[in-house]
């Protein structure tokens, strides 16, 4: 079975390397890559094509234009982005145009995510 | 293999909470008794546990205690307190000390430096950014006017707040900064500055620190103290 392929790009550290040291357990799930700074995630996109993208930014309240700007010029991908801050996640993905939907904040929430079990009722943005 | 230490996770962030959870539930050294939210766990339940470390995200579940103010360092004070993912904020990292915290770890550590903290804790050790190391000795020096040595009156009047702020002139630091360290508005800090010069007949703060070190030398050398 293929790999389900995850760029983590979470921003501050600790909540990174937490959501890595999770995955890294997932025997379905692989890493493809761990970006920093929110300036290397559109390329780090363009170079490892993953499947899915986990961000969450400093600034949180960039985060649905940030990732309308990422499923524009990559509309196959599926984003998770984590408000840690305000303990919620949401799941944006781009079918005819972009949309997203709250996920549970969790461990399970993400995995669920990530793996399509969970795949959330669109509401159109 | 000694006994393990139990853990005990109180944090607001579900996704921190689980992933710490998980992380020491793989080191060998390590017992989570409960991994809670904060408003799924009290006080009592946490001290009954016999946790030997308690691991928040946030300082307010020490500071909301019932019986604050005398009872608020309790919980600190009975179990070894780690917060973690914490925002580089100088004035929480002071408070948290005075609520009995034993260590602080930034939300920019890594996940190995929060493992370490903990067994840091456990072993009654204390734990903070080596950075802020420095927060620690300035504020101890803010607090040397309650020295004993420090009661006597400065020859020009100063109060006590206005020698509270000859070590943080002496230091470079800005009104505003000041201001942060001494949770006073940056007007007041003027005023207060504004007044000093007044008092002490210079020009410039940094004559303000100067006048004041050479009274305490020349008082500590009449008193038999040590120059430093």
């Amino acid at each position: 079975m293929k790999a389900i392929r995850v760029l983590v790009a979470n921003r501050p550290r600790l909540m990174r390397e937490l959501v890595i040291a999770t995955i890294s357990d997932q025997p379905d799930i692989e890493i493809v890559g761990e970006i920093p700074e929110e300036s290397g995630i559109e390329s780090a996109v363009e170079q490892t094509q993953p499947d899915f993208l986990i961000v969450a930014l400093d600034r949180q309240d960039r985060l649905p234009e940030f990732c309308q700007g990422i499923l524009q010029n990559h509309p196959q991908i599926k984003i998770i982005a984590i408000a840690s801050d305000r303990n919620s996640t949401v799941f944006y993905w781009a079918s005819l145009r972009v949309q997203s939907n709250q996920i549970e904040a969790s461990e399970a929430g993400v995995l669920n995510a990530l793996r399509g079990i969970a795949q959330p009722t669109a509401r159109l943005q | 293999m000694g006994e393990k230490s139990k853990v005990y996770i109180v944090c607001c962030n579900r996704l921190l909470r689980e992933s710490i959870a998980r992380i020491l539930s793989k080191k060998t050294d390590f017992n989570i008794v409960a991994a809670q939210a904060p408003g799924s766990t009290s006080r009592e339940e946490i001290i009954e546990s016999g946790a030997d470390a308690l691991i928040l995200d946030s300082l307010e579940f020490l500071l909301e205690d019932p019986s604050a103010p005398s009872g608020v360092c309790a919980l600190g004070r009975a179990l070894r307190c780690l917060l973690v993912a914490m925002e580089d904020d100088h004035s929480r990292f002071l408070r948290a000390i005075r609520c009995g915290a034993r260590g602080y770890v930034l939300q920019d550590a890594s996940a190995v430096d929060v493992v370490s903290a903990i067994r840091t804790v456990v072993d009654g050790e204390a734990v903070c950014p080596p950075h802020y190391a420095r927060v620690l000795f300035d504020y101890v020096a803010c607090q040397a006017v309650d020295h004993p040595t420090d009661r006597r009156p400065s020859q020009w009047g100063l109060t006590r707040r206005e020698r509270q702020l000859v070590p943080l002139i002496g230091q470079g630091l800005s009104n505003k900064e000041i201001a942060s360290q001494l949770s006073l508005s940056e007007q007041t800090v003027k005023n207060h500055i504004h007044r000093m010069l007044q008092k002490v007949g210079v020009p410039d703060r940094l004559s303000v620190f100067e006048a004041c070190r050479s009274e305490r030398s020349a008082a500590d050398t009449k008193d038999g103290g040590y120059l430093v």
